[in-house]
């Protein structure tokens, strides 16, 4: 009896062995799950087209899309000053105004001016508290 | 005998206090950062000083953390996850500031109890700490991990959801320094450059509670208005204290927990708040109620976290070893001024000591007075144009996931993933709350179960270990036991 | 006015070229450097002496310099993508140790980039034993092995940790060849994760540090977490210019004690195993060799005027400036040395 609860790990080895017993776990819920819902998952396919059907694609993906830009420029800008943050604080003031524009629904003239505002100042007033008070790194 | 006591501490205290709060209550920032960021001024402070600053900064760091967490449902530090699970249902219904100040009052409890703790008991709860080994770490942290079930509304996909959070923090290499080998293992191939350190927390959080809300707030269009059309401001549920009455128990039970947590290195801060959590559902008459907005959620979860600021101090004034990664920090500012801290320091340097717990106690007051008359303010976010308000919080949590680890990028991108997980995850039915402590405890779950076989080589050492063994058991029993019971009951009744 | 999707469009683009970039370029170092480190903490020792050395470069040379904890791993893929000299890197014998031992993650520092001045030792590196352990010394537990007795060592592997256990086995083979193999590792985490293991009674050495285990030495007589001092792997004439009051209980004489040649670890017979840990650059193998040329005449005159000692001696550090060819010799063949060690016991 004693044999079977003996367990001997291999140093060079134990990387491996609690991943794959949460893979063991993971698959027997897996399958527990797929035989309860397999309805549910059958009705993925209309499920995901109703919801891309539904969805506001204009500001989600819209918003994606400008975080997505946001981030990939955000380096390359910075590279251009190192160490200065400017790659965060030159794109972070046209993200912030683009995504603001992007969720407003009328964009009266005040509006946008707070917005443009905000999108100055809060970049900016960021920025220079991470770069001189906290002395950080941004990109 | 109190000589280092100057307008000078008092203001160090005061000031640091404040800092720590807006930290703690920006998404994305900690008090680790906090502290992190003080650190280099406490060389010119001197040792009295620079230690007023920082605990001042790590108490209010904790503290500030629910602010987030309630009001914009994304917790400030991960500590105040399970503040989130009960504090924002209750914002949403109206009720935000209620629930602000039952979690001021909360921390300050929290606060004041493990203080206590600390002073009273510090080295003899050193020499209990040290009792635990691999064994009872692994069992504590199972026992934490129990509460996935507990917050699931879909018990299957609940636990599935908390396991697939713990296969995803074990991405990367098996941390050397927490005892592993250090060799990678589950990283698709050709992402090894991006993915050998594996995910970091912060990014991964602020990306499934920040970025997915705001995505899925994209996805409806932005509805109209500020954000106070989601979050009513009523006046209906107006704060008093008889909220308290019979928390009792839970206050004291999860302050102690929470300074217990603390006292274990290596167990993690986040933990302190989660076993809390778990253990006021599992001993709540109404436990069917947490998760969706009960005041004993959050007070269990506040009490816990800022119980761990007390307990986090133990090991490291009594063994020299911190108990947290924000008092990692604090051992820099010792030896920055050329002072041991070890078994000998509490005995060696009074002055210090009591220094450290008079700035603790202030910190304490200065954090609750500060919060107590800002909620007004910090209740006015929901009122600010979700046009507004987006944009920069998506910049917030840019830079909080920039800067957690001192500039890499990849934690950027770990946000992006993250928020478009959450928002894809919903859609499946997965669940964000097990999912998100599985990936907390995942990697202390696994160093200590590998350990224990790998020093032990015996199943059986889990429940032969010692009579703590024996006890979390019974706790882990109940807990589990807890779960099916009230998950029975809710499904009879639907 | 209402914006319409037209003007949006127009003001990006005009922002976007008013954006565009110039280039910026001056010699020597940039105006910007960021120093990253091989460590995450910013309250360790390597974070302590780079933010030391920052702070006195930045001031001889009047540019910003910032320190960033990102770790090894990271650290080297940010020297990596930067040529330019914006990006410099501060670690300690790990960076080629942890190349040895073959962990994941660590190229050859010496072939991949430019190895840079050194700048300060960490004379803490230590071994310790229970303080009721039948070790008295590090002379018998080598004759324990040799006797057959199987030795339980605590590190942390593949590193700074390791190293002194290799040296130890080495030692139990020059003296007896086979006896290494009664000295076997534990593998553990960090510093509290090895005290741990020797309370738990999982291991009979463990691997500590002046620093962070002088006080559990001096502890009362029966208290169980109380350890002893057997082996301080610094070489004496480092340990030599620590402060003569030395640390805590501790003085500079005692630990001479415990240190080569009071304390021997036999390398090969005839000479002691030593080992310093010691804080030095790396640079980008493509960055302007005059920069590095400006890095070690600032470090001259920083290390002459002498205030950066003073700082360095209050954080039990020892100050230790070579600069960059003295430093490369120096690291190349300590790294030699220890390959040798490391290959010697690896057969077994």
């Amino acid at each position: 009896m004693n044999d079977l609860t003996k367990v001997s790990i291999d140093f060079e080895q134990s990387h491996l062995v609690f991943p794959r017993l949460i893979a063991v776990v993971l698959a027997i819920l897996l399958i527990a799950i797929i035989i309860r819902d397999h309805k549910r998952i059958l009705n993925a396919l209309p499920y995901w087209k109703g919801v891309f059907q539904n969805m506001d694609k204009m500001r989600f993906l819209g918003a994606l899309g400008v975080t997505l830009l946001y981030f990939s420029l955000m380096v390359p800008v910075g590279n251009i000053w190192p160490n200065t943050g400017s790659g965060f604080l030159i794109c972070s003031i046209p993200f912030v105004l683009i995504i603001g524009l992007l969720f407003m629904h009328e964009r009266p003239m005040r509006s946008v001016i707070s917005l443009s505002i905000v999108s100055v100042v809060g970049p900016v007033s960021v920025w220079w508290l991470f770069t001189y008070p906290f002395f950080l790194t941004l990109p | 005998m109190f000589e280092f006591i100057s307008p000078l501490f008092l203001s160090l205290i005061v000031g640091g206090t404040m800092v720590g709060i807006i930290f703690g209550s920006i998404p994305g920032m900690t008090a680790t950062m906090a502290v992190a960021v003080c650190l280099p001024l406490t060389y010119s402070l001197g040792l009295e000083n620079g230690l007023a600053l920082l605990l001042g900064l790590y108490v209010g760091g904790i503290s500030g953390g629910l602010v987030p967490a309630i009001l914009l449902g994304i917790p400030g530090t991960p500590s105040s996850i399970t503040t989130t699970l009960d504090g924002h249902p209750m914002a949403q219904r109206g009720e935000g500031e209620r629930a602000l100040k039952i979690g001021i009052v909360a921390s300050l409890a929290g606060g004041l109890i493990s203080l206590l703790v600390l002073y009273l008991f510090a080295p003899a709860l050193a020499d209990f700490a040290i009792k635990f080994s691999y064994v009872e770490k692994f069992l504590i942290i199972f026992f934490a991990l129990t509460v996935m079930a507990a917050l699931s509304s879909d018990m299957l996909m609940g636990i599935f959801s908390g396991f697939l959070g713990i296969f995803i923090a074990l991405i990367g290499s098996y941390d050397i320094s927490d005892g592993g080998n250090g060799k990678y293992r589950l990283i698709p191939p050709g992402t090894e450059y991006w993915l050998d350190g594996g995910f970091s927390l912060l990014p991964v959080l602020i990306g499934l509670f920040g970025l997915a809300a705001i995505l899925d707030q994209a996805e409806l269009g932005v509805p109209k208005g500020h954000s106070a059309n989601d979050v009513k401001v009523t006046k209906a549920n107006k704060f008093s204290l008889s909220v308290f009455r019979g928390q009792k128990t839970n206050v004291v039970r999860s302050s102690l927990i929470g300074t217990f947590v603390g006292i274990l290195p290596g167990v993690g801060g986040s933990a302190a708040s989660i076993l809390s959590y778990t253990n006021a559902k599992t001993f709540s008459k109404n436990p069917e109620n947490f998760g969706k907005g009960e005041p004993a959620g959050i007070i269990a979860s506040e009490s816990g976290n800022n119980g761990l600021t007390g307990g986090a101090l133990v090991p490291l004034l009594s063994l020299g070893i911190p108990g947290d990664s924000t008092t990692a920090l604090l051992i820099g500012a010792f030896t920055l001024q050329g002072i041991q801290v070890g078994p000998l320091f509490i005995g060696n340097s009074p002055e210090t000591w009591n220094a450290m717990i008079i700035a603790m106690l202030i910190a304490n007051i200065a954090m609750f007075i500060m919060m107590y008359f800002a909620i007004r303010y910090f209740a006015k976010i929901v009122t600010v144009p979700k046009h507004l308000l987006f944009p920069i919080i998506l910049m917030m949590c840019v830079i909080g996931a920039y800067t957690i680890n001192y500039g890499i990028m990849f934690d950027v991108w770990t946000l992006l993933i993250f928020g478009i997980f959450g928002w894809v995850a919903t859609k499946l039915r997965l669940e964000i709350a097990p999912f998100i402590i599985g990936f907390i405890l995942g990697p202390s779950a696994e160093v200590y179960f590998v350990k224990s076989l790998e020093s032990f080589g015996d199943l059986t050492i889990f429940v032969t270990k010692s009579w703590i063994a024996v006890v979390l058991w019974l706790l882990i029993i109940g807990s589990i036991a807890g779960s099916v019971m009230i998950s029975r009951k809710s499904k009879t009744r639907a | 006015m209402n914006f319409n999707r037209r003007t949006l469009i127009a003001a990006a683009s005009a922002a976007a070229f008013a954006s565009a970039p110039f280039a910026a370029s001056a010699d020597g170092l940039p105006r910007n450097v960021r120093m990253v480190i091989g460590s995450t903490s910013t309250g360790g020792d390597t974070y302590q002496n780079s933010a030391i050395v920052a702070e006195a470069l930045s001031e001889n040379l009047g540019i910003n310099i910032k320190v960033d904890a990102v770790g090894s791993t990271e650290a080297f893929k940010a020297l990596n993508r930067d040529s330019r000299g914006s990006t410099i890197m501060i670690f300690h014998d790990q960076s080629y140790l942890g190349n040895l031992y073959g962990r994941q993650g660590y190229d050859d520092p010496f072939a991949n980039y430019v190895v840079g001045p050194t700048v300060a030792i960490n004379p803490g590196n230590a071994y310790l034993v229970p303080a009721d352990s039948p070790y008295q010394s590090m002379e018998d537990i080598l004759t324990a092995a040799e006797n057959g007795e199987r030795v339980r060592v605590a590190i942390q592997p593949g590193g700074v940790s390791e190293i002194g256990f290799s040296a130890m086995k080495n030692a139990a083979r020059v003296r007896a060849p086979g006896s290494e193999e009664n000295i076997v590792a534990v593998n553990t985490g960090s510093q509290s994760d090895k005290n741990q293991a020797m309370w738990d009674d999982l291991a009979d050495v463990i691997n500590g540090s002046i620093q962070a285990n002088e006080q559990f030495t001096q502890l009362e007589d029966g208290d169980d977490k109380a350890m002893r001092f057997v082996w301080i792997t610094a070489r004496d004439a480092t340990l030599g210019q620590a402060p003569e009051a030395g640390m805590g209980g501790t003085t500079r004489d005692d630990m001479l004690a415990y240190a080569s040649p009071e304390t021997s670890v036999t390398l090969d017979g005839t000479n002691d195993f030593t080992f310093d840990k010691e804080f030095f650059f790396l640079f980008n193998p493509d960055m302007d060799p005059a920069i590095i040329d400006q890095i070690d005449t600032a470090l001259a005159e920083i290390y002459a005027a002498g205030d950066i000692q003073e700082r360095q001696k209050e954080s039990f550090f020892i100050p230790n400036f070579l600069p960059s060819a003295e430093a490369t010799a120096h690291l190349t063949d300590k790294r030699d040395t220890y390959a040798d060690v490391i290959t010697a016991i690896a057969g077994n």
